[in-house]
């Protein structure tokens, strides 16, 4: 198939993207309480809000009352999951349940466990990179690393087959799945979720992180979040938390160019330990397998680490 | 010698540990860039259980103050890292390493060493104790003798201070213990059955390595030990003080060849020791890498 024939086969598909997840209700209005400074946030407007959706209060009851948080008593309300865990907990794994809500995973090429531990590692590790940082926004960074790969469920979806392919082509030759899916469909995860993005009508720092995380040095703004996610998203799928094959590759994150771009805004990435930066992600990554199994049930747990 | 306070139990895996563990990992990694994380902060809680039963510490508390504020606290740190990294070693002991080493780096020195019409790989077990880590690399560096090594010449040096452990390296027999990693494939095709509980590394492995010992800290010995591809130093470093450490960690970069590589333990850092090497990372691994002349990263 030529260049053009590919172009137009990605254009003709996504203008039929009505097909894909619509945004669950309470996600929105739950991103813009994340973005408030804890003080501000009232608890009852959460509770309000997840109480919308039944399935996901259940599903945040599920994942508080289970082991992973040591609760001497299972939480019996949002409210109460909110007193124990703490809000911004909660609100982690609510956004997580809505994010699952979204996209029912039958028959995916990628398997959904893997897909959503890579999605919450990552988001776990930009978390901790802007900690470190002292960044200004860590919840934004949470947000951009959970929410940068959402093109592989939308490949899934919307190009079974093509993307079927392009993952057997990545594991079989153990290389990064961006660079199979560009060789086997002629585009990446990068434009089908920036299509979803625009679609949800995200905010344009995630749009950019989406469409360019793995070419930071592309975007057109918010350049230090996309290489944050860039860096984390390489960083996860060197600790186990990557897309379930082994990649067969060096990572000298330092020597990387979204190293520079960060550096750029960030001068305490210079002082940053990676290696023990690498065994607390290994560390958190613990956490992150219990959530996903948690949230997606029962087949989630029995993955391979 | 006081006897064993009741209180010093050791913490089940499951169970919460003392945030003092926590206090004393930081202080561990501080000192030997060895990292203990939180699914495995029980050993080192098991360790400082076994300390303070032979100091007489009464609870993780009490033995904090006698790594920080006894006078001899830097004699204790030692014992207790001896204590922490005690009987790790096993043959296959980190199957991240190996794919690294396998799959990534022995595919690029190839494509290199062949633009230089070299074909010899340099292996060096640097504080090899008992052999397995060396026999490992043989049997793995054996598996690829008819695919990526092909017409290659592998030699592997391995190291130790201690005379007794390389004699008993040099005999190359093991137990369950030292074999719990090592699969039957393994097992078949590179051990011989001495009884049923021994198993003996055959005599093809072994002539790809020759076991001596060396005193890292011996200047005028470590600059014989040029050339290297991949040098593997897992746990040894935690012996040496700062500066002693800092040489020791300079000759093995002087002893690399350029584009080699450097390993560690794997929970083991070298902290800011060596400016040169570039840290990477590998799927499940971490090495330390002397960029070669046509990387352009020098």
């Amino acid at each position: 198939m030529t260049t053009t024939s590919f172009t137009a086969t990605i254009q003709d598909r996504v203008s039929r993207i009505d097909t894909m997840p619509s945004i669950p209700a309470v996600f929105l209005p739950l991103l813009e309480l994340l973005n408030l400074p804890p003080e501000n946030v009232k608890l009852d407007e959460v509770v309000k809000l997840v109480s919308y959706d039944n399935t996901i209060a259940a599903q945040c009851l599920r994942v508080a009352s289970s082991p992973l948080f040591g609760l001497a008593k299972t939480p019996e309300s949002i409210k109460g999951a909110v007193i124990s865990l703490g809000l911004r907990r909660v609100e982690t794994i609510l956004l997580t349940c809505c994010l699952g809500s979204a996209f029912p995973s039958k028959n995916w090429a990628l398997d959904p466990t893997i897909f959503w531990r890579h999605s919450l590692g990552c988001a776990m590790v930009c978390r901790k990179f802007s900690e470190k940082l002292a960044a200004p926004d860590t919840d934004k960074a949470y947000m951009a690393g959970l929410l940068h790969d959402i093109g592989f469920p939308v490949n899934c979806m919307v190009f079974p087959k093509e993307f079927a392919i392009a993952t057997a082509n990545a594991t079989q030759a153990q290389i990064p799945l961006d660079e199979a899916e560009r060789a086997t469909m002629g585009f990446s995860h990068c434009e089908t979720g920036r299509a979803l993005a625009e679609k949800w009508h995200l905010a344009n720092d995630l749009i950019q992180v989406i469409a360019f995380h793995h070419t930071p040095e592309l975007c057109e703004s918010a350049k230090p979040l996309v290489a944050m996610v860039h860096l984390s998203d390489l960083l996860c799928r060197m600790r186990n938390m990557g897309y379930g094959y082994y990649e067969s590759r060096k990572v000298d994150l330092a020597n990387n160019p979204a190293w520079a771009i960060l550096l750029q805004e960030y001068r305490a990435l210079e002082g940053i330990d990676l290696v023990r930066f690498t065994f607390e992600l290994d560390e958190a990554a613990a956490e992150v397998f219990h959530l996903v199994s948690t949230i997606f049930g029962a087949g989630a747990a029995a993955g391979k680490s | 010698m006081t006897t064993a306070p009741q209180t010093a139990s050791v913490p089940a895996k499951t169970e919460p540990v003392d945030p003092v563990y926590r206090q004393i990992r930081d202080l561990v990694y501080k000192v030997s860039g060895i990292y203990k994380a939180d699914e495995k902060l029980y050993l080192l809680a098991d360790g400082c259980v076994r300390r303070m039963k032979v100091m007489g510490a009464k609870s993780p508390r009490d033995y904090w103050d006698y790594l920080t504020a006894n006078p001899s606290r830097d004699g204790e740190l030692r014992q207790l890292l001896n204590e922490i990294t005690i009987g790790e070693t096993c043959l296959f002991r980190s199957q991240p390493q190996l794919d690294a080493v396998r799959k990534v780096i022995l595919p690029e020195i190839v494509v290199e060493k062949t633009k230089q019409i070299t074909k010899r790989l340099r292996i060096w077990s640097a504080g090899c104790s008992t052999g397995e880590e060396s026999y490992t690399l043989a049997m793995n560096m054996m598996e690829e003798s008819e695919r990526l090594l092909k017409g290659w010449t592998v030699e592997i040096l391995a190291t130790d201070l201690n005379d007794r452990s390389v004699e008993t390296a040099k005999a190359g027999i093991y137990g369950d213990y030292a074999l719990r990693n090592t699969t039957d494939y393994y097992k078949r095709k590179y051990f011989t059955t001495l009884d049923e509980k021994k198993l003996q590394v055959r005599p093809e492995v072994k002539k790809l390595i020759t076991f001596s010992r060396l005193n890292l800290q011996d200047d005028s010995k470590m600059l014989f030990m040029k050339g290297m591809d991949l040098i593997f130093c897992c746990n040894v470093l935690i012996y040496f003080d700062g500066s002693s450490k800092a040489k020791v960690v300079n000759h093995y970069y002087t002893n690399l060849n350029f584009g080699g590589y450097f390993f560690l333990g794997t929970s083991e850092s070298l902290l800011n020791l060596n400016d040169k090497f570039h840290l990477v990372h590998f799927p499940g691994s971490i090495a330390y890498w002397k960029p070669s002349l046509s990387s352009g990263k020098l």
